[in-house]
């Protein structure tokens, strides 16, 4: 669920954008390119612009990214991102989107927001409903956003950094504990 | 019957002894029976050899695999190592049916109250092993936020299996300990255990915690609200 993010500490320089970034720029939309993971171009898209972002790459031909594999949620030292994961069918091209939403955005006792692509990859609402449950971002505009793998009177989101599970009788006295 | 009962626990006292007594708490829901009573006596005699033989060689399991401890669980019904040579190849599909069950895979918390379930759907005499690494301590899965700790805590185990997975020859291990336990135990004297496991089986399936917890958390809440109510009072 979660990935390991060190590989973005020294994102510092702006590379030049690559094929999909490029893209979008000539269609108005702004993108920030990271560096690649495993070899796949990896761009950082803002909340607002990530659906007409999403379509622009589905439907136009020189990219026709038309299957999502994955959402993950990753809860970053700084942020809370959403990773998407786009392919190609016909074209075997492959984008990673970020969505990023910096944790000083948030108030305390909320969830982040991100637009919900369950309308554009039906494939998408349960990934979505999953990265909810685990590392708790909110996906606005989801048809049912409900916990998919705790419990539905879960309290909490297991995968978060400061998450301390409650200590109960399924899980007391344990002598070779690491907490 | 039940005067009677009473008349003779209160009268004879230690004369009705042997494994009959029956506890201050359960007095007004048990009765004993006249049948109950010739079953104790031959128990103590004959029967009991009989039919411990008898239910010790066909311990019919659960099919019941929550993950990779199953697949164990399939070779031992295979050829290979045949579990019907002990007469517990019979896998029911409903707990209803089913004497044991193996718990062959971890076991997460919202499994738990299922497995509760499967488990009190049991009819008595029921047995439980706990298979694998996973369902002994937690296993791997140590301070899991999702799994169980021990399957231990949701219900009663009689014997442990440790192992991830164990060896389909451990599992046939097990299954031969069981036996032996089987054997060496008296139909009626179970019953009376039964009694004292009780409290452990007591689970709230919401929350995963005892009952006895919930009762006193809501009367120490209880107690903090008199408390604050009395502590107004005395200010005003």
């Amino acid at each position: 669920m979660t990935e390991s993010d060190q590989a973005e500490k020294s994102s510092a320089g702006t590379a030049a954008p690559g094929q999909f970034g490029q893209l979008l720029s000539d269609n108005g939309i702004e993108s920030n390119r990271l560096p690649d993971s495993c070899g796949v171009e990896t761009i950082e898209v803002d909340r607002q612009q990530l659906e007409n972002a999403v379509q622009r790459l589905r439907k136009s031909p020189e990219a026709v990214l038309d299957l999502l594999l994955a959402v993950s949620g990753v809860d970053s030292p700084e942020s809370y991102d959403s990773v998407y994961h786009l392919w190609s069918t016909s074209k075997s091209g492959e984008l990673v989107i970020k969505v990023r939403v910096a944790k000083s955005e948030v108030a305390p006792g909320e969830l982040p927001e991100v637009p919900s692509l369950a309308r554009i990859w039906s494939a998408a609402n349960w990934h979505e409903r999953e990265s909810y449950d685990l590392v708790g971002i909110r996906y606005s505009g989801h048809p049912y956003l409900r916990r998919i793998l705790n419990p539905w009177n879960w309290v909490g989101h297991p995968l978060r950094r400061d998450y301390k599970q409650p200590v109960d009788a399924l899980n007391d006295k344990n002598p070779v504990s690491f907490r | 019957m039940k005067n009677q009962d009473a008349s003779a626990e209160s009268g004879a006292g230690k004369e009705e002894a042997g494994s009959l007594v029956i506890p201050a708490e359960l007095k007004d829901t048990v009765t004993l029976t006249t049948i109950d009573k010739a079953v104790e006596f031959l128990s103590q005699t004959v029967l009991n050899t009989a039919v411990n033989w008898a239910r010790s060689n066909s311990v019919w399991p659960l099919t019941f695999g929550t993950s990779c401890c199953a697949i164990e669980m399939m070779c031992v019904g295979m050829s290979a190592f045949d579990i019907s040579r002990f007469g517990s190849e019979v896998f029911r599909a409903t707990p209803r049916q089913a004497d044991l069950i193996i718990t062959a895979g971890t076991i997460t918390r919202k499994m738990a109250s299922a497995l509760i379930t499967l488990y009190e759907q049991l009819p008595e005499p029921k047995y439980v092993i706990a298979m694998g690494a996973c369902t002994v301590t937690g296993g791997m899965f140590n301070d899991s936020y999702s799994v169980v700790q021990g399957v231990d805590r949701i219900i009663p185990v009689d014997v442990y299996l440790p192992g991830c997975p164990p060896r389909p020859e451990a599992l046939l291990d097990a299954l031969l300990k069981l036996q032996q336990k089987i054997r060496s135990e008296s139909l009626t004297a179970r019953r009376q255990r039964l009694y004292r496991q009780s409290p452990i089986r007591y689970v709230d399936y919401d929350s995963g915690r005892p009952v006895e917890d919930l009762v006193s958390d809501v009367h120490q809440e209880m107690n903090e609200i008199a408390e604050a109510v009395k502590f107004k009072a005395d200010r005003s």
